[in-house]
This record gives C-alpha cells, sequence and structure tokens, in this order.
C-alpha cells in the first residue's frame, strides 16, 4: 500500500540526511505542474539511504532549461534528469486544433514534434553526463471522430503514436537515455483517475495528486539498479507459497496446484516467477517441511512450473528460517541485501525482518490470486542493462549446485580441479563483449587488483586505442558454460606492460582460472618481447581475496607497485586448458 | 459526528497539531497553507468523505468552517 501524498509531504521535513553514506542529484523537468513529487522522491530516497539533492525546473521551462547550456539544468549537474511530459503542453494549441488539420499536416506536425525531441535529447547528451529518463506521450482516449479515428489516413491518435515510436527508436541509439511509459503509467490507473478535469483548470496538474506516490514510485525503478540496489534473488518458501495447503498434512495429491481457482493462482505465480528465473533472477527456497514430501512435488507434481534446476539453492528443513536463508546467501556467495523473502507465514517473516532487515520480506496474504500482482508492482528487479550472461544466471546457479555436489563427491582438491575439464577461452574486447566488460569492472568487489569501474563508453574507448590492451575470460567446465567472467586491461609501454584491471568473477574463483590468465599475458608480453610486467594492488575493504595473487605468482614488490620481469620460465597451471581468440 | 474529523485532517495535511485548528484556521492563519497544500487538502478530504467538489466549492473556501458548510451539502453531518 502507498503512502498518501500529504504523508509524503509530511515526512519529507523530518528527514535526517546524516545518515546516509550514498548520494544523488536528482534534476525534475515537466511540462505541467508536479508539485509533491520531489517531496516524495526526497522519502523514498532516504529510505533507501541516499542523499537526495535535487533541481526542479521552472513550470513548462524544460525546453528552455534543455536548449541552453548555461541554465540552471547545467550549472547543477545532475546525475539523473527527469523530464515529464505532458501530450497538452507538447502539442500546445494542436491538441485540439490537430483534429481539423488534414493528414498531411499532421504527418508534418509529427515529423516536428520528433524533431524538438530528438534536439532536446542531443543537446542534453553533449553538456551533460546525467543520465535521462524521458516520458512519452499519452494517447487520449477521446477523438472527436469517435469510431472512425483509426479509418483517418493519419489520424491524431496515430500521430501521437507516431512520436512515441519515434522516441522510442531514437533512444535505442543513446545508452545513457531511457523512456519512462506514461501511456502505460495511464492506463495501469486509467485515464479517468490520472486526469482530474479540476486540478487541471486549478493548476495546470495533469497527474492527480493520489497517484503521484505510484509516479515516485515507478521513477525509483532507474535510481536502484544505478546503486545496485536492486534485488537479484528471491527465495521462496513452499507451503501455500508455491502451492495451497501443507504437503506433509493434506499429501501429494491433496495439495492445491492447477485445476482450482485457487491453485491455478498459484501456477500463475509460478510462471510468473519463471519469466524472472529467464530474465536472470536467481531462485532458492527456504521451507519447513520433510525433504522427502516437498521434493516429490517439486520434481513429479504435474502442474508444476519451478523444477529442481531452476533453484540455485535448496533449504528443505525444520531449522530455523533466518539460519537457513544465511545458508543460502553464503552457499550461492550473494549478498543478503540483493535478496527477497516471500512466505505467508507472518510469524517467519517477521523473524528474518528482525534478524536480516536488509533482506526485503514480502508476507502474502492469505489469497494466492494477489501473489502474481504482488510480484509485478516490485520494482526491485530492475537493470540498467542485461547482458548474456545475466540471462544464462538461472543456469549457471544450477550448474553450480552440481559443481558443488561434485566438489563433495571427491576426495581431494587437486582431483576436483582435474576433473572439472576447465577450458578458459581468452578474448579480445569486440562490441558484444563490451557492455559485459563493463559490467564487471562496476560490480565485482572480492577479486579486483585495483577496482577501477569502467562505463561502456569508457571500455569502448580503452578497446579503441592501441596503447591499452582489453580483454576478458569465458570459462568452461563439464558442468556447463561459465559465461564471460575474467576481465583485464594492459597499458602498452615500450618496454613494459602495466595491468591495469585484473578481476575475477567471484562465483568461479579458488579454481586457478586467475593464475591461467595471468600466465598468458605473462606469454604475450614476453612474445612482444617486453622485460617487464608491472601491477598494482589498491587494498578495499572488500578485495582480500586478491591480496596475495601477485607475489603468489612470482611479482616482486618494488615501492608502491609489483614487477615481473620476463627473463624466466613462466609457471602454466597444467589442471586446465587455455585457448586464445 | 463526521464533521469532528475535519480538524484533524486539516491539521495533518498543513503539519500541525490539531489542537491549533479553528473554525477560523485560514491561509492567513496558517503559514503552509499555500495554493498547492489547499489542494492536497482538497485531495484528502475527498478521499476521506468519499465525495467530489466542485471547482467553485474549491475555490470558495477561505477557512475551515466553509470546508464544513461546502461538506454539508455533500450530506457530511
Amino acid at each position: 500500500m502507498e503512502k498518501s501524498l500529504s504523508d509524503y509531504i509530511a515526512l519529507s521535513k523530518n528527514i535526517d540526511e546524516l545518515k546516509h553514506d550514498k548520494k544523488l542529484k536528482v534534476a525534475i523537468l515537466s511540462s505541467s505542474t508536479l508539485n509533491g513529487l520531489n517531496e516524495t522522491l526526497h522519502v523514498k530516497f532516504s529510505e533507501l539511504g541516499i542523499d537526495y539533492q535535487s533541481y526542479l525546473g521552472g513550470y513548462n521551462q524544460y525546453n528552455q532549461e534543455l536548449l541552453n547550456s548555461k541554465s540552471g539544468l547545467y550549472t547543477f549537474s545532475p546525475d539523473v534528469t527527469f523530464v515529464i511530459i505532458d501530450v497538452r503542453n507538447v502539442l500546445g494549441d494542436y491538441f485540439h486544433h490537430a483534429h481539423d488539420m488534414s493528414d498531411d499536416e499532421r504527418k508534418n506536425l509529427a515529423k516536428e514534434k520528433i524533431n524538438e525531441l530528438q534536439n532536446l535529447i542531443e543537446t542534453f547528451e553533449n553538456n551533460s553526463n546525467s543520465k535521462l529518463v524521458i516520458t512519452n506521450l499519452n494517447v487520449p482516449s477521446y477523438s472527436p471522430n469517435g469510431i472512425i479515428e483509426n479509418k483517418l489516413k493519419f489520424g491524431f491518435h496515430e500521430m501521437i503514436e507516431e512520436i512515441n515510436n519515434s522516441l522510442r527508436h531514437i533512444l535505442k541509439n543513446h545508452n545513457s537515455v531511457y523512456m519512462y511509459d506514461f501511456r502505460q503509467f495511464v492506463s495501469k490507473f486509467g485515464e479517468k483517475n490520472v486526469f482530474d478535469y479540476r486540478q487541471f483548470h486549478l493548476g495546470d496538474i495533469q497527474i492527480a495528486f493520489n497517484l503521484i506516490p505510484y509516479l515516485a514510485n515507478d521513477l525509483m525503478s532507474y535510481i536502484k539498479p544505478m546503486f545496485g540496489i536492486n534485488r537479484k534473488c528471491i527465495v521462496l518458501d513452499l507451503d501455500n507459497t508455491l502451492w495451497g495447503g501443507i504437503v506433509g498434512e493434506d499429501g501429494f495429491d491433496g495439495i492445491e496446484l492447477g485445476d482450482t481457482p485457487n491453485g491455478e493462482a498459484f501456477v500463475e505465480f509460478q510462471k510468473e516467477l519463471l519469466v524472472l528465473w529467464n530474465q536472470g533472477i536467481i531462485l532458492a527456497i527456504n521451507s519447513k517441511n520433510n525433504d522427502n514430501d516437498a521434493m516429490k512435488v517439486i520434481t513429479k507434481h504435474p502442474n508444476m512450473i519451478l523444477r529442481e534446476k531452476h533453484f540455485a539453492n535448496i533449504q528443505i528443513n525444520w531449522d530455523d528460517k533466518a539460519i537457513n536463508l544465511k545458508k543460502i546467501a553464503d552457499e550461492i556467495n550473494i549478498g543478503l541485501n540483493s535478496m527477497v523473502f516471500f512466505d505467508d507465514d507472518k510469524i517467519n517473516c517477521e523473524r528474518i525482518k528482525q534478524e536480516f532487515p536488509e533482506v526485503l520480506t514480502i508476507n502474502l496474504p492469505d489469497d494466492p490470486s494477489q501473489f502474481t500482482p504482488i510480484l509485478k508492482e516490485m520494482n526491485d528487479f530492475q537493470v540498467l542493462q542485461r547482458t548474456d550472461e545475466d540471462k544464462k544466471r538461472g543456469e549457471i546457479y544450477a550448474q553450480q549446485l552440481e559443481r558443488n555436489k561434485f566438489e563433495k563427491s571427491v576426495s581431494n582438491m587437486d582431483d576436483f580441479l582435474k576433473n572439472l575439464d576447465i577450458r578458459v577461452n581468452i578474448k579480445k574486447s569486440n562490441n558484444f563483449l563490451i557492455p559485459r566488460i563493463s559490467q564487471l569492472t562496476l560490480k565485482t568487489n572480492q577479486f579486483n587488483l585495483t577496482t577501477k569501474r569502467y562505463q561502456e563508453e569508457e571500455i569502448r574507448n580503452l578497446s579503441n586505442d592501441k596503447k591499452f590492451i582489453v580483454g576478458c575470460a569465458q570459462v568452461f567446465d563439464k558442468f556447463g558454460d561459465n559465461g564471460i567472467t575474467g576481465v583485464f586491461i594492459i597499458e602498452k609501454d615500450e618496454t613494459s606492460w602495466f595491468i591495469d584491471t585484473f578481476l575475477l568473477s567471484c562465483r568461479i574463483m579458488g579454481r586457478g582460472i586467475e593464475n591461467a590468465i595471468l600466465s598468458q599475458i605473462l606469454k604475450d608480453a614476453k612474445d612482444e618481447g617486453m622485460a617487464e610486467i608491472k601491477a598494482q594492488f589498491i587494498p578495499t575493504q572488500k578485495n582480500k581475496p586478491a591480496e596475495n595473487f601477485l607475489s603468489h605468482n612470482g611479482f616482486e614488490k618494488e615501492g608502491d607497485s609489483w614487477i615481473y620481469k620476463l627473463n624466466s620460465e613462466i609457471k602454466v597451471p597444467n589442471h586446465l586448458k587455455v585457448e586464445t581468440e | 459526528m463526521k464533521l469532528d474529523e475535519v480538524n484533524a485532517i486539516v491539521a495533518k495535511v498543513f503539519s500541525l497539531p490539531e489542537s491549533e485548528i479553528t473554525d477560523e484556521s485560514s491561509p492567513e492563519t496558517i503559514e503552509s497553507w499555500d495554493s498547492f497544500n489547499g489542494l492536497v487538502l482538497v485531495d484528502e478530504l475527498e478521499t476521506h468523505f468519499k465525495i467530489k467538489f466542485s471547482i467553485s466549492e474549491i475555490t470558495d473556501v477561505k477557512n475551515v468552517s466553509d470546508i464544513k458548510r461546502h461538506l454539508k451539502n455533500h450530506n457530511v453531518s
């Protein structure tokens, strides 16, 4: 349930800025009156521990703000800019007049408006490093042409749709510009609720007050992934969460899953979870149950959508749910603050909330038909970009489970590594790899020598620079493809190379892969006639796993940097195969 | 009486203790009662009493007693 706008306004007056460790500068430009949005965002930022600084453009001044490079907007230097425009003000008099124009005139008007928007976006990109979120236009439900509106050669509605389509198209070529689908906001809440003629005449208010908190909530979808405070893993209870009833009491045939209206609601919920899994959201189970009873349903029930392979970790036992949750986090190596926990039991939810406030706990209601809408309302699973690795993540974690089982079945580490059949494929950066390479530099904390963060654009520039080598490693083993999981960036000099970045995703640490990648770099440098390679270790709170990597691989410390002399034999790990492209 | 609830809503919207709200409270006596917060108040009242004011009722309000008078016209008593 959202709070009301007046609640947000009251809360915004009592925000303690001191407790925030992150900060963000937000600019809001709008074509109509949007009072209250600023206060609501301020509260929502504070709830996430982000210090909020804002700049509000003057009423309907968005054109001037965006076009004038000396405007208050650019002086403020925002991190994120929201441009919220509405169809009435964008079309001006044409909002009414366009109905009595010819088809060709409407076509020209659409072109003119598209050019204006494109110009705004490009001017903004040239003047600011901020991310830009711009709305599309609502298509009014009314047309004076009534039922023949859609028979016109180029009607009023089609004209607005054309502007929207072009806007969508333009944004595909601008990496840091996003479209907020205001049309879908209107269709979700209904035009009659969003647009109140009284508020419109009283103060050009085009989004009703009571819906401003919901708009703010949607805009937060862009903020959360910028700070990595999006959620990556959903932990699920079983009884009355994935199916109706209690399998331990009602039995395999007694639970509700499919076939009845309630049962269908659980199936629908599972289908939506599967959709998220396919987008790279990790699923796990945390249930108080007899393992045999529950696993029988998961593996054998004909209406079960989610099967064993969809879960990266399964904890079915009678232990404390908080202990199980911690175990899941540790075993799949993911932060508690990346997790969402779904349970129908109030006491379990309270227990988790108390023990791990950083986990987002959702107490499901009694009515299972509400599970799916609750899941769909969440704005916690957003990403600003999606790589192939993200889409394969579920599969990758399922393989990890197999790998862990295998590790337990062999007697020692050497046997385990030898029998994994690891293959490391080292690739040079290219257009397809750039998003993933950037993503790894942005989020890898543990095995990372220098923790230098690079946006996509920067990786692209380095990849085109002859003085640099940008490379990455794709790792395969007998259980499957681990994806692109290692990155290195080398700065080349006349006589030596410098390792600017060297990192490895935490899920493949400890298998000698880092040594294999490094020895390949050393070999390449030697082949090019280099005398030495320099490297650096910049300690952070999290990169202890990489602390001794250089010294263990024959680098010697000299002042602040580490040096490897290329005059000796290069050690190569023998339990894995290295391929270069 | 439902009309008694008006003062509490006014107090909430303008972030004041309810004891400070009287029938004579107005934009002159309450600093935060500007045109925007006035409209937020309208929204809160409409949601609470499940009614819709007309534009002229909204623009006519000069103090809390006017609000109560218009609410009576909407059968809130």
